[in-house]
């Protein structure tokens, strides 16, 4: 507690920058035994993605492909046809990477903040805002088992940011998370220019997210992909990988 | 008339009969009896000017502080009450480093001044307490270059100005500086305007006993003026000047 009280509620009147403005976070203290149960939760026999998430930056705007499978453990496929990848902000979106129960509720706080920010300072937060709030909330909050990425575009640009469980944010050209990573990035290196255009960095990371799915049990069963401009975001998905690729 | 207020000034929750909270308008008078401070927005940035004379030969007028550092391009100055003044500024420095932390980036002036007086209204819809008796001109500018001027009031109202002064004479101060504000004057104008509006204030000024602090919209922080500095703007100025 501060020195600042709300008489009205005899609340703190400084709010808690690590914790999200809306919905209580349950570890209360945050004392190690309630954590530890907590990630216990999440690392059972619950949903997880597996997955593979790929975000790309070019001068155009940013683009995330994601594949489709939800498995419990990575040994069975619990579901064909998730889209990890979601809307947070009118210009930025984040894939769901890790328990999905914790992922969802992850993207469902993100967009509150989003807009609740928007609405009282009259312009959308910038990507490197959303990226330390999203930082921030992994590291303090109750969302433990998760590890995004986050793209987006803003005044300053396209840029795109993983988002580790200890609250890690590091921003690059490109990133990939998820357990089919090391697939994914073998495809990208070397191919990656930062000069490429939106649609070309689209083929990439969809044949990056084709890779993965061919050889990571985590992974599989189509792709969603994600392209943020400044004009917004559009998300499409394929059963097929393929038919995600730019006809040649 | 006598009887009949004082049935409803006790209480800082009670409405009078035609809908008045005398605690919050006492509040208000507690701000007119503190000296004047000014600010001024241009083009350029922002100017803070603040009248520190001593009651007393004897006082440093270098303890009586009216300008407050915020955050790097924020700065506050304060007309009545100093003590209640400062627990407002801290409460805006703590949240303006609130905001770093949540966000990694400095605070927009408007969304500080509204957490102020968001938290300042919370005064005066509750029992057991008693509002703030002082007036805040929170002047900055914002991440993006714009330069900006608020007024905070004891009833929690943020206001946006281009000039204003708070304190005493207030309304004399504010007709000076409707006669001399040019939005497109440099900084040196600015000060120039703040300076002489509280001259208007009668008391002659020396670079002793005037506060001034600029925010600059090229350098986008918070500058304050040494006497030194000061002593050519007032010299400049067709003023009464105390030359001891």
């Amino acid at each position: 507690m501060s020195d600042f009280v709300d008489p009205v509620t005899g609340a703190d009147a400084l709010g808690d920058p690590g914790a999200p403005e809306l919905g209580a976070i349950e570890t209360g203290s945050g004392s190690g035994g309630e954590d530890a149960s907590r990630t216990a939760r999440d690392d059972g026999a619950v949903n997880k993605t597996g997955t593979t998430t790929v975000g790309i930056v070019t001068e155009e705007g940013v683009v995330v492909a994601t594949d489709m499978r939800a498995s419990l453990g990575g040994r069975f496929v619990s579901n064909k046809s998730v889209q990890k990848v979601e809307q947070v902000h009118p210009t930025a979106v984040l894939t769901l990477v890790g328990s999905v129960g914790g992922a969802q509720s992850f993207v469902r706080t993100l967009r509150a903040e989003a807009d609740l920010y928007e609405v009282r300072r009259d312009e959308p937060m910038t990507v490197h805002a959303l990226a330390t709030l999203a930082g921030n909330f992994a590291r303090g909050g109750p969302w433990f088992a998760i590890n995004p990425v986050l793209a987006g575009v803003d005044r300053d640009g396209s840029h795109v940011y993983s988002i580790d469980p200890a609250g890690g944010v590091m921003k690059d050209d490109y990133t990939v998370t998820g357990s089919g990573m090391q697939l994914a990035y073998g495809t990208i290196e070397g191919e990656y220019d930062r000069e490429m255009s939106l649609a070309d960095a689209r083929d990439l990371a969809v044949r990056a997210v084709e890779a993965a799915s061919a050889r990571d049990t985590g992974s599989g069963n189509g792709v969603y992909v994600a392209t943020v401009t400044g004009d917004g975001v559009d998300i499409e998905g394929f059963d097929e990988t393929a038919d995600a690729l730019a006809p040649r | 008339m006598q009887d009949n207020q004082q049935a409803y000034d006790r209480g800082m929750t009670i409405f009078s009969p035609d809908g008045r909270l005398y605690q919050v308008e006492y509040a208000r008078e507690a701000i007119k009896r503190g000296t004047a401070s000014v600010g001024g927005r241009t083009d350029a940035g922002v100017v803070l000017a603040a009248d520190r004379r001593a009651r007393s030969p004897l006082i440093e007028e270098s303890s009586i502080e009216k300008l407050h550092r915020v955050d790097d391009h924020v700065a506050v100055a304060s007309a009545g009450h100093v003590a209640d003044a400062r627990q407002l500024v801290e409460f805006a420095r703590r949240k303006a480093q609130e905001n770093r932390l949540r966000y990694d980036e400095p605070i927009d002036v408007e969304t500080l001044a509204k957490e102020v007086t968001d938290y300042i209204q919370r005064y005066t819809q509750s029992g057991g307490v008693r509002p703030f008796g002082v007036a805040l001109a929170i002047a900055g500018v914002d991440p993006d270059g714009t330069p900006r001027l608020f007024e905070t009031d004891p009833s929690g109202t943020p206001c946006e100005w281009r000039a204003t002064a708070i304190g005493g004479d207030r309304e004399t101060l504010h007709a000076h500086l409707e006669d001399g504000y040019r939005a497109d004057a440099d900084l040196g104008g600015a000060i120039a305007l703040a300076l002489e509006t509280l001259a208007e204030s009668g008391e002659p000024l020396d670079a002793d006993n005037v506060e001034v602090t600029t925010v600059d919209v090229e350098s986008g922080r918070v500058r304050s003026l040494d006497p030194e500095t000061i002593e050519p703007h007032l010299a400049d100025l067709d003023i009464e000047v105390d030359d001891e």
